[in-house]
């Protein structure tokens, strides 16, 4: 039995801190993610309360057969949709905004270094759909195979996806090259 | 998976490698979290028979499910798509405005200014600055006679303007009667005109 | 690799501005058309995603490809030429918030200059509140160059912002620092030279808790571009 199921048994049995220590193993890598995906922190840190909620909500329904991490997943990946799609026409995309600025200094930490706001901000053009297929892929290093069973969408509709989401990241770089 | 990766623009794997660092986490969020979780009631176990009831085969949904999924998935989609920031103009619109902002209104004639420079043993000198992209046989100075004083006139847009003469290609000076240019870091002072606009 | 637009912009003005103005022959050779090729990838990219970052904040592009050329022309190696770069975007960014969306290119150059040197955010945002419609860029230029020559800090900055709430103009600072210098080069300890000088500056206009009247009319000057 994996120590992720094992821990699952535990808190089944009782025992909350268990479930304490698999929040900690996925947490910075959920995190990172949801950050990738949604492209700012308030929205992330609803993503992950939330899908970390219902996790240990539905922490009965867990297979041992199934890689926990997977499952998480599946999880954490519905949630970022559902919060995107709440989101509607509020200025969530990530560019630093000026009143942050113009204010006294970020009280929250900062992301750190113009690379990762370039890098968000790219990410943050792609559309939702190729961008989710392009994180799990090539951030998250997941298989096509697994990928299906997050999103629940056909494997070779993903690599599609995942296809066009580098084509457009291609495009744009060929358009910072000739401004 | 990392042969797939290698077979990738080299662009687009800098921009994966660039996303797969760790983001900073707030701690206040994951103790929020870890307090949330204690409120909740224990989870409970699936009955056996029930988990072996619920044990998905494939992934199948009711018809009406599967609608309302593509339906949420398309709305997504369109909304992700559109990208609007906060005052309703998308991300290219904003970027043009902010460069506008950006380039603020300067008088529009240029001024001709002299830059000068004593220096009797060099063979040749030039000047370099932000006005000539910083390259060295862009701007050569003349020299006046035997006293060894270089000259040249350039036309610079009136306001402020780095700078720094070059000895003999190499050797970069800055201008003994100007203000010097806060550290550039490569070593070398330079200097900084601030050019005046026509007078009215 | 196709040109650099952004970077011949300016450029293709300081062309046609030399024609008209019939001045001086200083022409650009065709090769300089893409300046920042001659950057490794690695390097470049970085360059660019801080020129893309700039740009989206409304920050001053052609100042970080200036930073980026002349760590080129110096002959720096890629990595501190992107060390470079980011302090100059990091110092422009920190100078967008202490002055305002109104404040000028040339201010926000000066006040990254100036904050590079020591100078801190909440100093500049003072200077901010207490303008008046004049420009901070050449107190700013003088106080960075101060400092940088061996004024304390605290001496300079306070000088610079007494001389400033004073109503100081743009000729007090220049000649101001004219003095201080030939000071300095005579042996005289800079912070000395430094209040010894700015004795010689005259108030002007109304009593510092008014806003200060504007500067009397200008005498006429050469082309000496450090009036």
């Amino acid at each position: 039995m994996s120590s992720d199921a094992a821990d699952v048994q535990r808190v089944l049995n009782g025992d909350v801190d268990a479930f304490a220590r698999l929040v900690d193993r996925y947490y910075e890598r959920c995190a990172r993610f949801a950050v990738r995906m949604l492209g700012n922190r308030d929205d992330a840190e609803d993503a992950l309360q939330a899908t970390f909620l219902r996790a240990y909500r539905s922490l009965g329904k867990y297979q041992e057969r199934d890689k926990f991490s997977a499952w998480l997943y599946r999880i954490l990946v519905n949630q970022c949709r559902s919060i995107a799609a709440r989101r509607n026409q509020r200025d969530r995309v990530f560019v630093r905004e000026e009143a942050v600025l113009l204010n006294a200094p970020d009280r929250r930490p900062t992301w750190t270094g113009e690379d990762e706001e370039f890098v968000q901000r790219v990410l943050a053009e792609l559309d939702p759909l190729l961008r989710e297929a392009f994180l799990l892929k090539y951030v998250e290093e997941m298989s096509y195979e697994e990928m299906s069973a997050q999103t629940g969408v056909g494997v070779s509709a993903l690599k599609m996806r995942v296809k066009r989401a580098c084509d457009r990241l291609r495009a744009r770089w060929e358009r910072i090259k000739d401004e | 998976m990392s042969d797939e990766l290698q077979s990738l623009d080299p662009y687009v794997q800098w921009i994966a490698s660039e996303a797969r660092r760790p983001v900073a986490v707030d701690p206040a969020a994951r103790r929020r979290l870890l307090e949330a979780i204690h409120a909740e009631p224990l989870p409970r176990r699936e009955s056996r028979a029930l988990r072996w009831v619920l044990r998905p085969r494939a992934i199948v949904l009711p018809p009406l499910a599967t609608a309302a999924l593509a339906a949420g998935l398309v709305a997504f989609g369109v909304l992700g798509g559109m990208a609007i920031n906060r005052d309703g103009r998308r991300p290219t619109d904003q970027r043009h405005a902010e460069d506008a902002s950006s380039r603020l209104p300067v008088s529009l004639m240029p001024r001709a200014v002299k830059f000068e420079l004593v220096a009797p043993k060099a063979a040749r000198v030039s000047l370099v600055g932000d006005f000539n992209g910083w390259d060295t046989a862009a701007t050569p100075m003349t020299s006046q006679g035997a006293d060894g004083t270089w000259t040249v006139f350039v036309p610079l847009q009136p306001g402020l303007h780095t700078y720094s003469f070059v000895i003999d290609g190499t050797h970069f000076l800055a201008d003994p009667s100007a203000p010097v240019a806060p550290d550039d870091g490569y070593g070398h002072q330079s200097s900084v005109v601030v050019v005046r606009g026509s007078a009215s | 690799m196709s040109a650099l637009r952004r970077t011949i912009g300016p450029l293709t003005l300081l062309l046609a501005s030399a024609a008209s103005a019939a001045a001086q022959d200083s022409v650009l050779p065709a090769r300089e058309l893409d300046p920042l090729a001659r950057l490794n990838v690695a390097t470049r990219y970085s360059v660019e995603v801080m020129l893309d970052s700039a740009k989206m904040l409304g920050l001053p592009t052609r100042v970080l490809e200036s930073t980026a050329l002349e760590g080129i022309a110096k002959r720096a190696d890629g990595r501190r030429i992107v060390t470079q770069v980011r302090l100059v975007f990091r110092s422009l960014r920190d100078a967008r918030a202490a002055l305002g969306l109104s404040a000028s290119t040339d201010e926000l150059t000066a006040a990254a200059g100036a904050l590079r040197v020591g100078i801190t955010n909440a100093e500049l945002s003072y200077l901010a509140r207490t303008r008046h419609e004049k420009q901070l860029t050449v107190p700013l230029v003088v106080l960075a160059d101060l400092v940088t020559r061996g004024v304390p800090r605290d001496t300079a900055s306070q000088t610079i912002f007494q001389l400033w709430q004073r109503g100081a103009a743009d000729d007090d600072f220049l000649g101001l620092w004219r003095g201080v210098e030939r000071d300095i080069v005579s042996g005289t300890a800079p912070g000395v030279a430094l209040l010894n000088r700015a004795r010689e500056i005259p108030t002007r206009g109304s009593p510092p808790a008014a806003p200060p009247a504007a500067p009397g009319a200008r005498p006429e000057r050469s082309e000496n571009p450090n009036l």
